[in-house]
């Protein structure tokens, strides 16, 4: 009742307002929320007809910059998206930061998406306005999410709706898994998605002549056991689906202080074990250094190439 | 002989949570702080980056099985933290290790949870069990608020503590809810014996943060004291008889209510974040009001809701003119360093006390 109140009283507002201020563009981070539904946002605010500007892609230097505004002790993925939020200010006066809390019914999102929407008002006061909106599947399905937002934003109920499905129908299907024996490379969408954090071990995995490929994105299908953080239970599920026939081996990609991954490490690596297919956990930060990389990901490649 | 049954440490709330296993029939295993061999078995045994709370209570749990107690009870909380997966994860570390203790959950499993299933105590027993140790929790909240205000002014430093630890024994002893009323009426007048040093003007210091660091003073490092000792008057904001409210939902207009919290929190923080985050928020604007001199904020490194919220602290301090100390322990942290911080942190609030009497002269 609360919600429903509050977004009358801003609809009401945005709609008084003169039209082309509706029409301002937005600021859309390329990190974090980006990867859990890619093309959804990019769809969905141009559908409305607000234009979209977008943070560069992550490089050497917005990991650099991440570390020096961040809070030191964030995990990789959100330190990133305070730089790429740095990267949009002064370019928009808005930018839009979701309240992620549950990508799927009967489960939950890591805690820190939860504050995200304050914490980035309470650390960009001042430089742009955050637009932001509960995503919580427990309470609301996506279409309905994104109805509702555009009609906070003060666009007609009909126009919204039609954008919703617009942008639900964009958040495409992912790629086929290549056939044959491979790797997979684990890790939370917002890490996997990054190319600047894959591409170099994807890359080297080529040049060692074997096939990777990435979970893809989405949310977790069955019933949460025992994992209720929806990306974690989805690369559980995925694990547990995995047979030693089809897959050479396990690269999971974990962030430097990743809360979730503490915890469903325990779960990943005894499943794997049950399984009999090797697993190796690189952890990354923003000191990660490529050499390193390296050295593990052909020392793993080569320990297994040995057992055969 | 009575099985034993191996609980948390938690500062000095523990011997109230020894209290309310007794109808169980059950010997509580249980310590008042973390103790350094604990830490040290936990470390080895937990994931890398678990939180030190996880860490010292995996110890702790592997310590009591060594000793042969053979179950354990563990918060199975519903939240967002990490603390959803304790239970089973250390049951998981147990077991590897053959270990064998049996770690319950204690939490929403039906009407009666795990524990009381298993021990199936009678009514009337279980009942007056909890009350005693409600009765325990709020008589140790009581005292240590006196012992936070005495310590920052006591002439002799160690009496507050001193005193403090003699309550604790006594209503260690306590059996029945008089008995431990009674206790409770003592501690006032005993403290009234501390020698004062009544020139002195304590600095006003807001402890917030993440509930078994803030109360456990082996992981802590002793900030209470060291505050004290620095002549801060703290307050801790983790008070379990508060909690114990918000978990039943009793007392919804209570001072220190989820509902009352998430009110006030709401200028900087419009939703619930998990662990106490949000408590942590609407506390640093509760001290603000009450015109404290500063905040130190506790949490272990990584920890998952409290480091959410910290560019929200941050941004809370420059709008109130509050200052904000962010203090993250983990099993490297050393004690020089913490306390050089603390004595860094004081003296600045001291200055700007000096300052704003300064001024209004």
């Amino acid at each position: 009742m609360r919600t429903s109140l509050a977004t009358l009283f801003r609809r009401t507002r945005n709609a008084s307002r003169n039209p082309d201020s509706l029409r301002r563009p937005i600021g859309l981070p390329q990190a974090l929320f980006h990867f859990l539904h890619p093309g959804l946002w990019e769809t969905f605010f141009p559908a409305l007809g607000m234009p979209v500007v977008r943070s560069a892609p992550t490089t050497r230097a917005t990991l650099e910059r991440a570390e020096l505004i961040s809070e030191t002790e964030h995990c990789l993925p959100v330190k990133l998206l305070d730089a790429h939020l740095e990267d949009l200010a002064g370019r928009v006066d808005r930018v839009f930061v979701p309240r992620i809390l549950s990508l799927r019914r009967g489960f939950i999102s890591c805690p820190k998406l939860a504050a995200l929407p304050d914490a980035v008002r309470a650390q960009f006061r001042g430089r742009f306005e955050v637009v932001t909106t509960d995503m919580d599947e427990n309470r609301r399905p996506l279409e309905q999410t994104l109805a509702e937002l555009g009609r906070a934003l003060g666009f007609a109920p009909a126009d919204s709706a039609a954008a919703a499905r617009q942008a639900l129908a964009a958040a495409g299907a992912p790629d086929a898994p290549p056939d044959g024996k491979r790797f997979l490379l684990l890790g939370h969408p917002y890490n996997l998605g990054d190319a600047y954090l894959t591409e170099p071990i994807v890359r080297k995995l080529e040049e060692l002549g074997v096939a990777v490929e990435r979970l893809p994105t989405g949310p977790p299908r069955g019933a949460p056991d025992p994992l209720r953080w929806d990306t974690s239970a989805h690369m559980l599920e995925a694990l547990r689906a995995l047979s030693s026939e089809r897959c050479a081996g396990v690269i999971q990609l974990t962030s430097f202080n990743c809360g979730c991954d503490s915890m469903a490490s325990t779960y990943y690596r005894e499943t794997l074990k049950a399984a009999g297919i090797p697993y190796m956990a690189l952890t990354l930060d923003s000191h990660t250094a490529l050499a390193g990389l390296d050295t593990r990901l052909e020392a793993f490649v080569d320990s297994i190439a040995g057992r055969a | 002989m009575k099985p034993g049954l191996a609980i948390q440490p938690w500062g000095n709330y523990s011997l109230a949570l020894a209290a309310s296993v007794e109808c169980l029939r059950v010997e509580p295993w249980t310590q008042r702080s973390t103790t350094p061999e604990t830490l040290r078995l936990g470390v080895e045994a937990s994931p890398e980056f678990a939180c030190l709370s996880f860490k010292a209570c995996t110890g702790h749990f592997i310590k009591a099985a060594q000793e042969g107690v053979r179950y354990g009870v563990m918060v199975n909380s519903r939240g967002t933290c990490r603390l959803r997966y304790y239970r089973e994860i250390q049951q998981k570390i147990l077991k590897e290790r053959g270990l064998d203790l049996y770690v319950f959950g204690l939490g929403y499993d039906g009407i009666k949870p795990p524990l009381i299933r298993h021990f199936d105590p009678d009514l009337l027993p279980f009942l007056q069990c909890c009350a005693r140790a409600q009765q325990k929790t709020l008589a140790v909240d009581a005292l240590e608020k006196e012992a936070w205000r005495v310590r920052a002014v006591e002439r002799q430093p160690g009496d507050a503590t001193r005193v403090l630890n003699e309550c604790l024994a006594d209503l260690d002893r306590a059996r029945t809810v008089p008995e431990i009323r009674a206790c409770a009426r003592t501690f006032k007048p005993r403290f009234r014996n501390v020698p004062l040093d009544e020139a002195r003007l304590p600095l006003r210091i807001g402890l917030l943060g993440e509930a078994t660091l803030l109360r456990d003073r082996f992981l802590n490092h002793n900030l209470e004291e060291i505050l004290g000792g620095l002549g801060a008057e703290v307050r801790n904001f983790f008070l379990l008889g508060d909690e114990m409210r918000n978990i039943f939902r009793i007392g919804l207009f209570s001072r220190n209510s989820r509902w009352r919290l998430k009110r006030l929190a709401r200028p900087y923080l419009e939703h619930l974040v998990g662990g106490h985050a949000l408590d942590s928020v609407a506390h640093a604007l509760r001290c603000a009001q009450e015109g404290y001199d500063g905040i130190v904020h506790v949490a272990p490194a990584g920890c998952m809701p409290e480091v959410s919220v910290r560019p929200i602290l941050r941004r809370l301090s420059q709008d109130l003119d509050l200052p904000v100390l962010e203090c993250s322990f983990d099993e490297h942290a050393s004690h020089v360093g913490v306390v050089t911080r603390l004595e860094a942190f004081v003296s600045m609030l001291r200055e700007r006390q000096e300052n704003k009497t300064r001024t209004r002269k």
